[in-house]
């Protein structure tokens, strides 16, 4: 068995959409909250712990150095690790292990995000998640890929979009008594999120969280120190991760695997057995509304296609029968994507005190699990937390203080004393590689070429030279046929730096006939957006022989094989837009 | 063949503002044409330009402590590249100064103009007029020796 390890003390700044302090600062407010709350000092620290997402958000490429200073990190053992969204609770499980290993005894774990500096609009740094070769020539949008699952989450379990959108009402609901947060709303109703703007169809403005800016900060020790600095300590109780395909369109984006294998991981060492008994309560990560349902549903606490329907019956409520997200969420505290991972940790930490003032779920909750998500949407971090069984305070009220962090307006942004603007002026070559190489040869002759594994008996689009399942070379390329199936898609009505599109894209995942599983993006065209469905069989539209160059737009779109669905193209075109810094 | 190099880039520009201690570090570079800092009486270390809070201690901290505008060059170096490793038509000389009642240094241009900087020789801040609030209200750093003042 490990030994034992426990959250002392929490603190968070406020999480605001464009904060006046650095990074840094805002570092410092989140840290120093926490070792007040457990009245240490820095010098009684042995080792932090730091997280923050993407370095282009801030155009450091040393984040982890770069916020030393207000992570408490001087002179200190100290590591920044990074899975993408999943940080903030990865985080917590750095801590775990730092101090599980023995090499310290009180460590502080920092998650930052400072979003609002990148210009025009943090996406621009997001999109190098899509593929260099196949997928950036697109134009994609990062709201792409998760409209697609969503749509593919939908139409899996035919689900109701108001389902869905109740849960972006209940966490601002939820938030409007968190005192750091940034989007609570104590009124907002279903209608208002069914009645936002569309984004990229079933995204509206409601589904999804805004960039944001804060900073959270715990404090964990181990079992002795834990006794000796509290008397109400919340204990460590199961840690795991898991990550999926890097291949994200032969993923079934129904179901979040990755969830379950991480959630299986915790509840195996925290010796939880029957989830749905023994956790009182979750909080799911929730940067969209759909992503608390799916994986709720990978956490195992409902069955597949079934959080929705649980959601309507008030089950995920604060004072439900599994009260989920009851901080408000990343939809209602806000999303500065490491720090709100974080939050998740620190909110399972003041409800499992009793601590959480207004955001108290009733009863006396014993164990909760938190968790997130990030990567290439691929990676699932859990973390099991129970107070076992020790009483619960009800006079504190969590985060006990008037949280730090001031918004800029528009105006003062922009007329801010000593501010720089600075271009990351990169560029790149990239290779396509050997297996790619010989698929764009292939699209140039009007061909598409796959790899197979006859250990796994899959045929591998996009194709590569070696099957990530078997670890083996593959054994040969075959031609695939041009025509497929629509697995998912989207209507999407905005740039990647949020600018209205004319004519809405239709992205798509589309498996192509004789292959085994996903497929590839692509865009879909000759159709009315109210026509494509899921499951619609198309073909590709190729460039003629003298204008295809060896590229994924060799292939202009695909169109409904069926002739009657098919109507006049009006635009599929790829929108990469020049970056300008805005006026 | 396809092409072997697929250009690309990463689309994206920054707006930085200085936060909460640089920007009464800026202010007071543009106001009064002075240098502040920020100094932690516990672990008794001053430092240019201010900041909210000790990285030592965590301890809150008041950007207010005038410091300079005379100091110590504490190191130098004569640039003859740029970043790309191209020849600089002049080429441009750096120094570490620390600045008096400072504990940190500072990074600035030198402006020497007769002779090699020395390690340890005294310099003072040669200011801007009129002045925007930005490093760059600061030209460089001259020798004493050579009567730069207000």
């Amino acid at each position: 068995m490990s030994p034992r390890v426990a959250v002392v003390g929490a603190g968070m700044s406020r999480f605001v959409r464009r904060a006046q302090e650095t990074g840094k600062e805002l570092s410092w407010i989140a840290t120093r909250e926490a070792l007040a709350s457990c009245e240490l000092k820095l010098d009684d620290v042995d080792a932090v712990c730091l997280t923050s997402a993407p370095d282009a958000f801030d155009g450091v490429h040393r984040k982890g150095d770069y916020l030393a200073d207000g992570a408490g990190a001087w002179a200190k053992p100290y590591m920044r690790t990074y899975v993408g969204g999943g940080s903030g609770v990865f985080t917590a499980i750095q801590g775990w292990y730092t101090v599980a290993s023995g090499l310290a005894d009180v460590v502080v774990c920092v998650a930052e995000e400072k979003m609002s500096s990148c210009q025009p609009h943090p996406q621009g740094a997001f999109l190098t998640i899509f593929d260099n070769i196949l997928e950036r020539p697109l134009g994609p949008n990062l709201l792409w890929i998760f409209a697609l699952e969503m749509q593919r989450y939908m139409q899996a379990y035919g689900l109701d979009k108001r389902d869905i959108a109740q849960v972006a009402v209940k966490n601002k609901r939820n938030a409007a008594e968190h005192p750091a947060a940034l989007l609570g709303q104590a009124d907002i109703t279903v209608e208002d999120v069914l009645g936002s703007e569309t984004l990229a169809w079933p995204v509206q403005r409601l589904d999804v969280s805004p960039i944001s800016d804060g900073a959270v900060a715990i404090v964990m020790a181990s079992e002795d120190a834990a006794k000796r600095l509290t008397d109400r300590p919340v204990w460590i109780q199961g840690v795991g991760w898991n990550l999926d395909t890097t291949y994200w369109t032969n993923r079934d984006l129904a179901y979040p695997e990755y969830v379950e294998n991480a959630a299986r991981m915790a509840y195996g060492m925290a010796g939880v057995n029957e989830p749905r008994k023994e956790i009182q309560v979750a909080e799911p990560y929730d940067p969209f509304d759909y992503k608390e349902l799916h994986h709720l549903e990978g956490l195992l606490l409902f069955d597949r296609g079934k959080a929705p329907e649980a959601a309507a019956d008030g089950v995920t409520a604060r004072d439900g029968d599994l009260p989920c997200c009851p901080s408000g969420g990343l939809l209602g505290v806000g999303n500065p994507i490491a720090a709100a991972g974080l939050m998740k940790i620190a909110e399972l930490f003041w409800q499992l005190r009793g601590e959480a003032g207004a955001r108290q779920v009733p009863g006396t909750p014993e164990r909760g699990v938190a968790q997130a998500w990030g990567d290439l949407m691929q990676v699932g971090t859990v973390v099991v937390m129970g107070n076992g069984g020790g009483p619960l305070a009800t006079a504190t009220q969590s985060p006990p203080f008037a949280p730090r962090a001031t918004s800029l307006s528009d105006q003062e942004f922009r007329s801010a004393t000593g501010a720089v603007e600075q271009r990351l002026d990169t560029r790149y070559e990239w290779d396509p590689g050997e297996a790619i190489g010989a698929v764009l040869d292939g699209l140039r002759e009007q061909r598409i070429l796959a790899t197979t594994c006859i250990s796994c008996g899959r045929t591998l689009v996009p194709a590569r030279k070696f099957c990530e399942r078997c670890f083996r070379p593959t054994d040969g390329w075959t031609e695939v046929p041009h025509t497929g199936t629509v697995e998912t898609f989207s209507i999407c009505h905005v740039t990647w730096d949020m600018r209205p599109l004319d004519e809405p894209q239709i992205p798509a995942v589309i498996r192509l006939d004789g292959t085994s599983e996903g497929g590839f993006l692509h865009l879909v065209g000759e159709v009315a957006p109210d026509d494509v469905r899921a499951g619609m069989q198309v073909e590709a539209v190729w460039k003629p022989a003298g204008e295809r160059v060896g590229s994924i737009l060799d292939i202009e779109y695909f169109r409904p094989l069926e002739p009657e669905l098919r109507r006049e193209l009006v635009a599929v075109a790829a929108v990469e837009l020049p970056v300008e810094i805005a006026p | 063949m396809s092409p072997t190099k697929i250009p690309g880039e990463l689309s994206v520009s920054f707006r930085y503002t200085p936060g909460v201690g640089n920007t009464a570090f800026f202010e007071g570079l543009r106001d009064r044409a002075v240098f502040l800092g920020s100094r932690c009486e516990d672990c008794g270390v001053t430092s240019v330009p201010a900041r909210i809070f000790c990285e030592r201690c965590l301890a809150e901290l008041e950007p207010s402590l005038e410091c300079g505008p005379e100091g110590e060059l504490v190191s130098w170096t004569l640039v003859r590249v740029d970043v790309d490793d191209q020849p600089l038509e002049r080429p441009v000389t750096y120094g570490l100064v620390r600045l008096d009642g400072a504990d940190t240094v500072l990074l600035h241009r030198l402006l020497h103009t007769g002779g090699e900087p020395a390690i340890g020789e005294r310099v003072r801040a040669v200011f801007t007029s009129p002045r925007e609030g930005s490093m760059l209200d600061v030209e460089g750093f001259a020798p004493v020796a050579d009567g730069a003042g207000p």
